[in-house]
């Protein structure tokens, strides 16, 4: 049973009346300008295009303080004077979209509603500073008299894989966890240079975990994360693993006992006030938006949660009127929530696992207007949200199905609005237009018009076969380890020419040396039209380029046939058949715009033989024996090819 | 003239609820596998007040381009820009989406795998905005040929069907 539980910091409250975003958007802003000194990473940074807006703070987009932040956090900004969006892409990545007159905005596919909407003032895009610091997993503290641009340890998701746990944390900074205290029954982890809201004790109970408690320590210059995890007897950690600099998984193994069923906690540790004051007097206030208490008649009396027939059945009673509205996430990421809004919950929060199709569940105050149920599914269940007079029922079905809803919205109480999905334009899933096809036969990949209306190719010179070495000369292609792509692709095309002579075949190389085809230097354009007209020109029967395929990282390894044109399958489906007994990976056949493929007229393919950037692709290529037998698969392709497709009668138009 | 805009604002509310309403954009990116699509879904704003629609369709592929370009986040396998890569701006022509990218998209570790998995992520993504059938890539305001040492033609408007 696998299920995940995520410790996220709230922000903000959400959907206010659509009249107050109105005003809100209308309204002139009441603001002064300041300026602000605060110390980030131990660099002072001037923050001087700021506004005070009521009791919040606009930050102009334009800011010098603000774009070193940007840059020193890893993100980008990307708006110009006239557009509606202000976009921010963090280091995560996530995309953090704020827009000119909307008090709303979103992080990735979650929306959230800012103290006040973005505006621009003259050619300069103002946003609610806290808002974006929070999106930045920063935050805003006070040190004395000093302000400290604070990296927070922003999430802990907690995911349960049978008898084994992880959390991964992620900082708004580096972040590498060191052991500060170890017994058999607990294990504590500091996070230094972070801090955290994310403060309280969380019950876990499976995979050797009782429970997780986050706490902060330092000062807010010098902050750290405290992250303590009691173990059950016979648990134990595993060493922190680095996923990258921002993200840390730690993880634990049970003693093999299952875990007792947790029930909920009454009261979670209650969350102490964030690290420091709020910045306030000279410098603009930047603190979270009040915790007012509005006067919601509504509350959430209770939860619960039932076996019916073909799934279970989650029932919210409500007493009063309110407004609802509902997300889910796609797979594998199988999370609901549902937020009841206006509305007050009674009784402690929520944190509880549950059998299948539910993993777990959590009711909380989400914000002080809105009631939060989340459920975690063991899959991508049907789900029926069905509103009453006094209650909200959610029913998780066993079964799993596609293509479902992911929002919708309505009303519980006297006046009940039936809940419909929210309308949405749905590209139609690509897999089915533009699938692979499964051989050669299969006509189920779309070519263009430019390539449908082409005369059929018939070769001047049937005896004839093209190859491409790929790069050469000025272009030495991927480069790893001292060894070049330019020098592999041509062995293996000497070593392919060898055998098709010997075969009986006529070879022309576009190279056959190690330089430019075109010119040294020559653009991308010239240097491809190069070998193109050389197959062209000649009138090939075929024609195979050659190439050594890389990526940023050493994962992806194997070998791929690139084609273009319709008739380019047939040829490619023959290779990948004869390359699969490489010894690498068979990626098959992909359909692309490349340009050697595209501009050729005869059948085509482009094989990416191996990943030089791929340890044991790496080993491969670098033998010499490895390389003779692709060029031995390569002929044999060849063979098979003409065989099975022989050049029809007519001459070449 | 509060009671005006907050009627102002109960009227639009009223007349704009339903549409548009929960609108929602495919974000695909090219798995590691180097040819299956994945996609997380990003939720898309109602035209605003005084948003016409050409505004609208312009603000919405630049946002649709800038997710693209991120991607999704990193704990999801994906085939990704190379880093640095930004959306410097984006026009639309007809049903033409031309995209402005950042030099840093040069930065190709060599191979096909990024250069495909890049393109055909942006260009799903962007031709899912309604009225949108075809990108045009352009580097730092410059149409080229293909990337310095690449493979893909990029001189033409890229489609759904080049892949």
């Amino acid at each position: 049973m696998n299920w995940t539980n995520r410790f996220t910091a709230p922000i903000g409250s959400k959907f206010a009346a659509a009249a107050f975003l109105l005003v809100a958007a209308l309204a002139i802003p009441a603001v002064a300008n300041t300026s602000l000194t605060a110390i980030y990473q131990q660099q002072s940074i001037r923050f001087t295009h700021l506004e005070s807006y009521g009791n919040d703070t606009a930050i102009g987009v334009d800011d010098p303080g603000f774009a070193t932040l940007l840059r020193e956090s890893g993100a980008v900004l990307t708006w110009k004077p006239g557009e509606r969006y202000v976009l921010i892409t963090t280091d995560v990545p996530v995309v953090v979209s704020f827009s000119i007159g909307d008090r709303r905005y979103d992080v990735g596919p979650i929306s959230l509603q800012a103290s006040f909407a973005p505006y621009q003032r003259g050619n300069e895009a103002y946003l609610p500073f806290n808002e974006v610091l929070h999106a930045l997993d920063l935050a805003l503290r006070q040190d004395g008299a000093v302000a400290v641009v604070q990296p927070q340890l922003a999430s802990l998701d907690v995911r349960n894989e049978g008898d084994r746990v992880t959390l991964l944390a992620h900082g708004g900074a580096p972040i590498h966890p060191r052991i500060v205290q170890q017994s058999g029954a607990a294990v504590t982890y500091e996070f230094d240079g972070v801090g955290t809201t994310l403060t309280g004790t969380r019950p876990i109970g499976a995979g050797g975990v009782r429970s997780v408690t986050i706490a902060q320590s330092g000062t807010a210059r010098d902050p750290k994360a405290l992250v303590t995890v009691q173990l059950m007897p016979g648990a134990a950690p595993a060493a922190p693993q680095q996923t990258d600099d921002r993200d840390v998984l730690l993880g634990f193994t049970g003693s093999g006992a299952p875990a007792a069923p947790i029930v909920a906690e009454q009261s979670p540790t209650p969350m102490p006030p964030a690290q420091g004051p709020p910045v306030s007097s000279t410098a603009p206030s930047v603190a979270a938006a009040p915790a007012g208490n509005p006067s919601a008649a509504t509350t959430v009396t209770g939860v619960t949660v039932q076996r019916v027939a073909g799934g279970v059945s989650v029932t919210i009673a409500i007493a009063g009127n309110a407004t609802f509205e509902w997300h889910r996430l796609r797979e594998p990421d199988n999370r609901f929530w549902v937020d009841i809004q206006g509305a007050q919950l009674q009784g402690p929060p929520i944190e509880q696992n549950e059998p299948s199709p539910l993993l777990s569940m959590r009711v909380r105050q989400d914000d002080p207007t809105t009631v939060r149920v989340a459920l975690s599914l063991s899959g991508p269940k049907s789900i029926e949200v069905s509103p009453s007079n006094n209650a909200l029922d959610v029913e998780v079905g066993d079964n799993d199905v596609a293509d479902v809803p992911r929002s919708g919205s309505g009303s519980v109480g006297s006046v009940v609005a039936v809940s419909e999905p929210n309308a949405a334009f749905v590209t139609p899933a690509p897999s089915d237009e533009y699938a692979e096809p499964q051989n050669s036969q299969d006509t189920t990949w779309k070519f263009g018009p430019r390539d449908q209306n082409a005369p059929q190719y018939v070769p001047t010179n049937p005896r004839l076969i093209v190859i491409d070495p790929g790069h050469g000369g000025s272009d030495r292609g991927t480069i790893h380890g001292g060894v070049e792509e330019a020098v592999l692709t041509l062995d293996m095309a000497r070593r392919l020419r060898d055998i098709l002579i010997s075969r009986g075949w006529q070879v022309k190389m576009t190279r056959d040396a190690d330089v430019d085809v075109y010119a040294p230097n020559a653009d991308a354009h010239q240097e491809l039209q190069a070998r193109a007209d050389v197959a062209n020109n000649a009138g090939a029967r075929l024609f195979l380029s050659i190439h050594v395929n890389a990526y940023i990282n050493a994962g992806p390894y194997g070998t791929t046939c690139y084609i273009s044109k319709a008739e380019d399958v047939a040829f490619a489906r023959i290779l990948e058949t004869h390359l699969a007994a490489d010894g690498t990976k068979d990626d098959g056949v992909i359909k692309s715009h490349l340009y050697v493929t595209l501009h050729t007229r005869m059948p085509a393919a482009l094989v990416e033989t191996a990943f030089l950037s791929n340890p044991s692709d790496y080993a491969l290529l670098t033998s010499a024996a490895w390389r003779q037998k692709v060029a031995q698969e390569m002929a044999d392709a060849i063979g098979q090819y003409t065989q099975e497709y022989p050049v029809p009668n007519q001459p070449a138009q | 003239m509060l009671l005006v805009i907050v009627a102002a604002g109960t009227w639009y509310y009223l007349s704009h609820r339903g549409a548009g309403a929960g609108a929602t954009l495919p974000v695909y990116f090219t798995k590691l596998d180097g040819k299956t699509l994945g996609d997380l879904s990003v939720s898309l704003r109602p035209p605003q007040p005084g948003e016409s629609a050409a505004e609208h369709l312009h603000n919405t592929v630049l946002y649709a381009a800038v997710q693209a370009v991120a991607g999704p986040p990193d704990d999801v396998q994906a085939v990704r820009f190379p880093s640095g890569t930004r959306v410097l701006g984006v026009s639309v022509d007809g049903s033409t989406a031309t995209v402005d990218l950042s030099k840093e998209i040069e930065r190709q570790a060599g191979g096909s795998f990024g250069e495909n998995g890049e393109f055909k992520g942006l260009v799903y993504t962007v031709t899912g905005v309604p009225g949108i059938s075809a990108v045009q890539v352009t580097i730092e305001g410059e149409k080229l040929q293909t990337l310095p040492g690449g493979h893909l033609e990029l001189d033409q408007p890229l489609h759904r069907s080049d892949w």
